[in-house]
């Protein structure tokens, strides 16, 4: 379909699709998925969208383990990925007060979400390294609240 | 030669370029790539990390292929190699490496198709005379076997576009083993939408 944008087939790996068909089951999407785990729960257009990734965390070959942290999306320019900031006070002792730092951190998102804009909260998973940078894959999406929403935000 | 492995030499997130503070290691160490031909099987061990090894695959020409929807699978010559997702250099020197897709020869499938279900396959219609069945369908059986074989015919319809391949004695086939880590260049035979997509691709 038009998931097959690369030059080689693009598939889940482990799901034999070219099984003899018998009756009606060929209608029916042949789709692997999974539930990661802590509660989160996986989104329906994970289970029935068509993309193929095999980085996403609920219908590719990632586990979810060790750190899960939040953060505000500050980019999306990449493909399938996005970058997060994370704000937090660092405490200086001889003055006894705070001061503002940031981290930025790379996370995979996958096409199950969609209409993430910038601006908008995200909780990302650690899992194993997906590229040079990205350690972190994205789980939840919590978008942005704007005060009188009602009305269009931009056109 | 130094082939490594290592992300020491590489920038950092941030793009400061990072000093070299020691030397490479042996267990960052790369080796020269196999780039498996299409030939007379020439395969080199090598001694790996923990005293394992890897079975580099110089020259291969045949592989174990499996039919997925039938379940079977047979060792089968490689023919050619047609397309590669990766770089089209790898076609025009025929390198096997995994996801290349090959064309193999059919005769060790088609006998046993022939065998199982006693219906010819990748019959040439029109041209020329009708050929003779094959001694695989008219071979003598058993009672109890010659009945199994007729409850089978049901489930014998194959989709056309292979059957277009019988005619030609020739499958399309992904590898998908590591010939330069295994030293074994085995596959899948392309069906259904997978075949579709790289006939289209062929055709370019």
């Amino acid at each position: 379909m038009s998931e097959q944008i690369e030059k080689a087939f693009q598939k889940q790996q482990g799901i034999f699709q070219n099984a003899k068909v018998a009756g009606k089951k060929s209608v029916k999407n042949n789709r692997w998925y999974k539930e990661v785990g802590l509660g989160f729960k996986t989104p329906k257009e994970a289970i029935e969208g068509h993309y193929i990734d095999k980085k996403c965390p609920f219908t590719g070959d990632v586990s979810i383990r060790g750190r899960i942290l939040t953060g505000e999306i500050i980019s999306t320019k990449m493909k399938r990925t996005i970058i997060i900031r994370r704000e937090y006070l660092h405490f200086i002792s001889k003055y006894n007060r705070y001061e503002k730092r940031h981290k930025n951190l790379a996370a995979h998102m996958s096409p199950a979400f969609i209409g993430v804009q910038q601006g908008d909260s995200v909780t990302v998973g650690q899992c194993r390294p997906l590229s040079k940078t990205v350690r972190f894959n994205v789980l939840k999406v919590q978008k942005k609240v704007v005060k009188g929403a009602k009305n269009f935000a931009k056109f | 030669m130094g082939i490594s492995r290592d992300s020491r030499h590489k920038r950092s997130a941030s793009g400061a370029k990072r000093a070299q503070y020691r030397k490479k290691r042996k267990f960052e160490l790369g080796r020269q790539a196999a780039n498996t031909k299409l030939g007379a099987k020439r395969i080199h061990e090598v001694r790996t990390r923990g005293g394992n090894r890897k079975f580099r695959a110089m020259r291969l020409d045949a592989g174990n292929f499996s039919w997925g929807s039938e379940a079977i699978s047979r060792k089968t010559r490689i023919v050619a190699v047609v397309y590669n997702s990766s770089n089209n250099e790898l076609v025009r020197t025929a390198t096997l490496v995994k996801n290349a897709i090959v064309q193999i020869d059919a005769t060790p499938f088609r006998q046993w198709y022939e065998a199982h279900y006693a219906t010819p396959i990748g019959a040439r219609k029109g041209k020329g005379a009708v050929k003779v069945e094959s001694e695989e369908i008219n071979k003598a059986r058993s009672n109890h076997v010659q009945r199994k074989v007729e409850a089978r015919k049901d489930d014998a319809k194959v989709d056309p576009a292979l059957d277009h391949q019988f005619a030609a004695g020739r499958l399309y086939a992904c590898l998908s083993s590591r010939p330069g880590q295994s030293g074994r260049a085995d596959g899948y035979i392309l069906e259904g939408q997978e075949l579709a997509f790289y006939i289209r691709k062929l055709k370019k």
